[in-house]
């Protein structure tokens, strides 16, 4: 791959070549390991187990396709989730994924190497993650050469954003998307470069695979169709750009109508429009160009009047068409997540169920410092050494980042989307600066001993092929001249008045050269940045992104203290529980309870009903006797609320409650957000609204919890609770985990109602306070 | 301020005028000076809307026997609270007036002369706010025919009626009054001169502006802008300012102890502060600007390096 151009065999410059070639294979292969290493430190400190919520449900459906077949899982209702609405699995998941880890587990057992689903789920994201080092390593090489995409690659191998998203055990979505991004960029780029209707095919292809795989999609297909344009305006159409966009659109809208969760949505929805439009444009140029070739140039001045103003009026019309299609849907035919992007203050103002996800809120300064740490230093240089020259593909990459800079400005999840942007930057930037630190290095170092022909051959070869590159182009470039248009007209003037410094290089590189010390410096202060780079990664791999947030572990002064409380009562549930009992929960522990309990849920995180959602906030909001009769309609058998007040775990049910409160409110306006704020704050101690203090989350939640200490001091919200002895009159606590974290309670049974017997009971009991209240006894 | 004078000069005008009238008035006639007072007032005004101060209230409110022949809707000023933005007050003032505006433009009969839109501002009537009980703004009131008591709740427009601003405003009197609002006439952002004078220059620009993209010599060719831009961009997305701007963050906080003390730097990688993003956004830009400076400024050798591609037919050319 290294070298399209060989030199003849033999020479020495062939065995330079040779040697190079060997040393980026290595270098690769053991970034490949770096990367692949670097996310095992959750199994190694913790155990080979799925992460978190997402990857329980692909883990699920991962099982189910490799025990029933594709087929199965493509026809797949799964009735155990939304009671009682269901879910068709098979045409709403990116099957991307789920394919790719199924199929890897179907080739090992038929090669007979017996790993379980589960330990090819947990190691599917860490072996994507070399492929994505080495995705970038090809782009990068596109756009700036082999130096550049050593660098960039080795970047990505251990950038703490990606890690995030892919160390072993964390089985989402991204962790192959990511490397399908990368790949369908480098694809396009490469299709770019060659103009090859080959690589065009692949690369619908990998948009294929990538369509399949995640909603992030749209980003590619938004991106090119921008850079396409860029192209156009700044006068860089050629036919390799046409080449490299038009198969892309028609194959790759095709093959993602194929994906069930897409549809028809690849072409009835805005988010695909610009690449439509940037479609009709490009045939519009392409015809211009053409016109211009078979013309003499005073009938095309005639021709491009007409051709320009038909072009016009008929982008004018599809505009119109489109414009009228999108005003004629309520949103606009766009859907939340991609408006809160244009619009950043749209969620927070309209879908709380999109802003009450952390991920989605906006980062502040010291997450780019977590997450790309000093890349964000690096990229900048990037960004300049991609303007000197501005080619297709770098022009390419720095439309990418900007994009996703501020897409990631928007919402912190899309961080992960600007992290191979920055890596790609970043290697760039220091492929550089070593370039002509080193450079500067050598000729002080050769200038003492007399022997400047061979520094000045060193630095050459350092850019051996960009030389050579550019010797093959000026070959063919004559031949292809005709073809080429105005504006690489222009650049080919630029070539021949830099050919003859090519002679005088020698003088003008001695004399503008950086003096010895400063490189020295300059050089050690960036093998710093890297060295600080490689620690801060090591870092955030091993302690904060490996937790797998099943199992929790805190450091005290006694030693390690493990809290496995959320498996115990998965499993307790499956044990105790009968199969087609229904246990509501909020939404955030619904893909667990049905992986691992096996248990049917209300919600589950994929949150696709809000009104279903609303009715579980609502009830988790109410009194006790209202919530009683929401649960109870919804056959509901038991409720599981997830508390953190007595060992201090933050992310507990009681601080996700004013969203429940929001999301209930929204839909059923008796739940008024007011109610259960004093003041305004957010509190459960003694100050808290009667309303707080009689819903059901506070009771479930603090049942019981002053028989722990005595005083119900919450450890989260650092206060003694507000209401401390209480009893339940519809509820039966049935299960609490060792660390209290988790608390399982069964809706008690209704009482048949016999007329004489409660009328007796009614008289029997009119003087006791405490059965008063109760109805069921 | 000269409007506000020339009101009060009016409304001694007024009282003089009604105490040298003998004070045997019949009711009706009484009722119908007073409308017209008011509607002359509201001539005067912009958009209709009717300051108030102290002697106002108690002429047309406190010392005419219910029920009143109008209805009085009264927005509770405070000049100087204007600066502090989460008041709104600037804001639903001019909604207020949009309201105003829309109810004179849109009624035409009798209806006109049963509501009257007024302001009263805390500067110069602080009695008044005190005698319809205003504790916080913003507040805005109804003061129906039949009300007696100023102090009376039933008349007070709630939080939910003016979070809508204008439309909800005139829903509110609306359901009050029975009278109608009619459309909400917003001033239009550009006037009808401005749009036509705009697409004229659009329309002769277009030719210009596509022989200049055909010759390639627009902004848009020039590397340095997109250059900037792109540097911009990065900046504007690391210094977290879409965090400022959607949370509404201010550029720097006071010290609860010692108010002159101010913080830049807030304690909480969650949060961050206006300044403190810019701060780092600039040195993260910075650095990496100095980098591309050394490398790129100040060491040139000629970069030759291009795509040396040609286009071929389906299978890549190293293939054959």
């Amino acid at each position: 791959m290294a070298a399209l151009e060989s030199p003849p065999p033999g020479t020495p410059s062939a065995m330079r070549h040779a040697f190079g070639s060997v040393l980026s294979a290595l270098i690769l292969l053991l970034i490949g390991v770096l990367a692949f290493s670097i996310r095992l430190f959750s199994v190694i400190k913790y155990e080979s187990v799925i992460h978190e919520f997402d990857p329980y449900f692909n883990y699920r459906v991962t099982q189910f396709l490799s025990k029933n077949g594709i087929y199965e899982f493509w026809n797949w209702f799964d009735d155990r989730t939304w009671y009682p609405l269901g879910r068709v699995i098979g045409g709403t998941v990116y099957p991307g994924l789920t394919l790719t880890a199924g199929t890897i587990w179907w080739v090992l057992n038929s090669l007979n190497i017996p790993l379980s689903v589960e330990t090819v789920c947990v190691f599917t994201a860490p072996v994507f993650s070399a492929f994505a080092s080495w995705a970038t390593y090809l782009l990068t090489k596109e756009v700036k050469g082999s130096g550049a995409g050593l660098a960039a690659a080795a970047l990505l191998a251990m950038v703490p954003s990606y890690i995030s998203r892919s160390v072993a055990g964390s089985y989402d979505n991204e962790a192959v998307a990511i490397f399908a991004l990368i790949f369908t960029f480098y694809l396009y780029i490469k299709t770019l470069n060659t103009g090859s209707l080959f690589y065009a095919t692949l690369n619908a292809i990998a948009y294929f695979y990538m369509v399949c795989s995640w909603g992030g999609y749209t980003f590619i297909i938004n991106l090119i169709p921008m850079h396409v344009l860029l192209c156009i305006v700044t006068g860089r159409y050629s036919p390799r750009l046409y080449i490299a966009y038009a198969p892309l659109v028609v194959l790759g809208t095709l093959l993602a109508a194929l994906v069930p969760v897409v549809g028809f949505n690849a072409v009835l929805t805005s988010e695909h429009f610009a690449s439509f439009l940037v479609f009709i444009i490009i045939h519009v140029i392409a015809l211009v160009y053409y016109i211009k070739g078979i013309l003499s140039p005073k009938m095309f001045k005639v021709a491009v009047t007409l051709v320009v103003s038909i072009g016009l009026v008929v982008c004018f019309i599809v505009v119109a068409v489109l414009v009228a299609l999108v005003a004629s849907s309520p949103t606009k035919g766009w859907s939340g997540r991609s408006l809160s992007l244009l619009d950043p203050t749209y969620a927070s103002k309209y879908i709380p169920i999109i802003a009450s996800v952390s991920e989605h809120q906006p980062p502040t300064w010291p997450s780019y410092f977590m997450d790309i740490n000093v890349l964000a230093f690096l990229v900048p240089a990037g960004i300049v050494a991609c303007f000197s020259p501005l080619s297709d593909a770098s022009s390419f990459v720095v439309l990418y980042i900007v994009m996703s800079v501020y897409f990631s400005g928007v919402m912190v999840r899309l961080m992960l989307v600007l992290a191979p942007a920055a890596c790609i930057m970043s290697g760039i930037a220091l492929s550089q600066a070593f370039d002509v630190f080193t450079a500067s290095i050598k000729y002080h170092l050769s200038g003492s001993s007399n022997s400047k022909d061979d520094a000045e051959d060193k630095t050459s070869t350092n850019n051996a092929s960009k030389d050579d590159g550019s010797a093959g182009k000026t070959d063919k470039g004559e031949e292809s001249a005709k073809e080429r248009s105005s504006r690489k007209g222009k650049k080919k003037e630029r070539e021949p008045a830099d050919k003859p410094s090519v002679k005088s290089k020698i003088v003008k590189k001695k004399a503008l050269v950086l003096p010895f010390e400063a490189s020295i410096v300059a050089l050690l202060l960036l093998i710093m940045l890297g060295a600080f780079y490689v620690i801060h990664c090591v870092w955030a791999a091993a302690e904060a992104y490996s937790a797998p947030s099943i199992v929790l572990t805190s450091q005290s002064r006694d030693g390690l203290h493990v809290f496995d409380d959320f498996r115990e009562s998965y499993a307790w549930l499956s044990h105790n529980t009968d199969v087609d009992d229904k246990v509501a929960s909020w939404w955030d522990y619904g893909y667990q309870t049905t992986a691992m309990a096996n248990r049917t849920v209300i919600v589950d995180n994929n949150t696709w009903n809000n009104t279903h959602i609303a009715t579980v906030g609502t009830a988790m909001s109410s009194p006790e006797k209202a919530a009683w009769e929401i649960f109870n309609s919804l056959d509901v058998k038991y409720v599981l609320v997830v508390f953190g007040g007595l060992i201090g775990y933050p992310s507990d049910d009681i601080n996700k409650f004013l969203w429940m409160v929001r999301i209930g409110g929204g839909v059923f306006p008796h739940i008024k957000e007011a109610d259960y704020l004093r003041d305004g704050q957010y509190r459960i101690d003694s100050e808290a609204t009667p309303t707080m203090l009689n819903c059901l989350m506070y009771k479930l939640s603090y049942y019981r919890f002053v028989e722990t200490d005595g005083k119900g001091f919450d450890r989260v919200r650092r206060t003694e609770i507000g209401k401390k002895n209480f009893k339940l009159t519809h509820f039966d606590e049935v299960f609490t985990s060792h660390h209290w974290m988790v608390r399982i309670y069964k809706l008690k049974p209704q009482k048949n109602r016999i007329r004489g017997r409660a009328k007796k009971l009614k008289l029997k009991t009119s003087s006791s306070k405490s059965a008063k209240k109760n109805p069921w006894i | 301020m000269v409007v506000g004078t020339n009101l009060a000069s009016r409304f001694f005008l007024f009282t003089a005028l009604l105490f040298a009238a003998p004070i045997s008035f019949a009711d009706s006639e009484h009722d119908s000076d007073l409308i017209a007072e008011l509607i002359s007032l509201r001539s005067a005004a912009d958009s209709g809307v009717i300051r108030l101060d102290d002697d106002g209230v108690s002429r047309f409110l406190t010392s005419v026997s219910t029920p009143r022949p109008y209805s009085l809707i009264i927005f509770f000023d405070a000049v100087d609270l204007h600066s502090k933005s989460e008041f709104r007050l600037v804001e639903l003032r001019r909604e207020f007036e949009i309201v105003s505006a829309s109810f004179i433009a849109n009624n035409n009969g009798s209806d006109v002369t049963k509501l009257f839109f007024c302001e009263i501002d805390s500067t110069h009537s602080a009695a008044s706010f005190h005698r319809f009980a205003v504790e916080s703004l913003p507040h805005i009131c109804l003061v129906d025919p039949w009300m007696d008591n100023l102090q009376d709740e039933s008349g007070q427009m709630e939080r939910g009626d003016f979070e809508g601003l204008a439309e909800s405003m005139a829903e509110f009197v609306e359901r009050r009054t029975k009278l109608t609002v009619g459309p909400i006439h917003r001033p239009p952002l550009l006037s009808k001169t401005q749009i036509a004078i705009i697409t004229a220059l659009i329309v002769i620009s277009i030719p210009i502006l596509i022989k200049k993209v055909l010759k390639g010599e627009t902004l848009l060719h020039d590397h340095r802008v997109w250059l900037s831009g792109a540097v911009f961009v990065y900046f504007f997305s690391v210094a977290g300012t879409m965090h400022n701007i959607i949370r509404k963050v201010p550029m720097f906080l006071r010290d609860h102890e010692d108010p002159s003390n101010i913080v830049f730097f807030y304690g909480d990688s969650e949060f961050q502060l206006g300044t403190e993003g810019f701060a780092v956004g600039f040195l993260y830009t910075v650095v990496g600007l100095i980098l591309a400076y050394v490398t790129n400024a100040l060491v040139v050798y000629l970069d030759n390096w291009k795509t040396g591609y040609e286009i071929h037919p389906y299978w890549p050319s190293s293939w054959h």
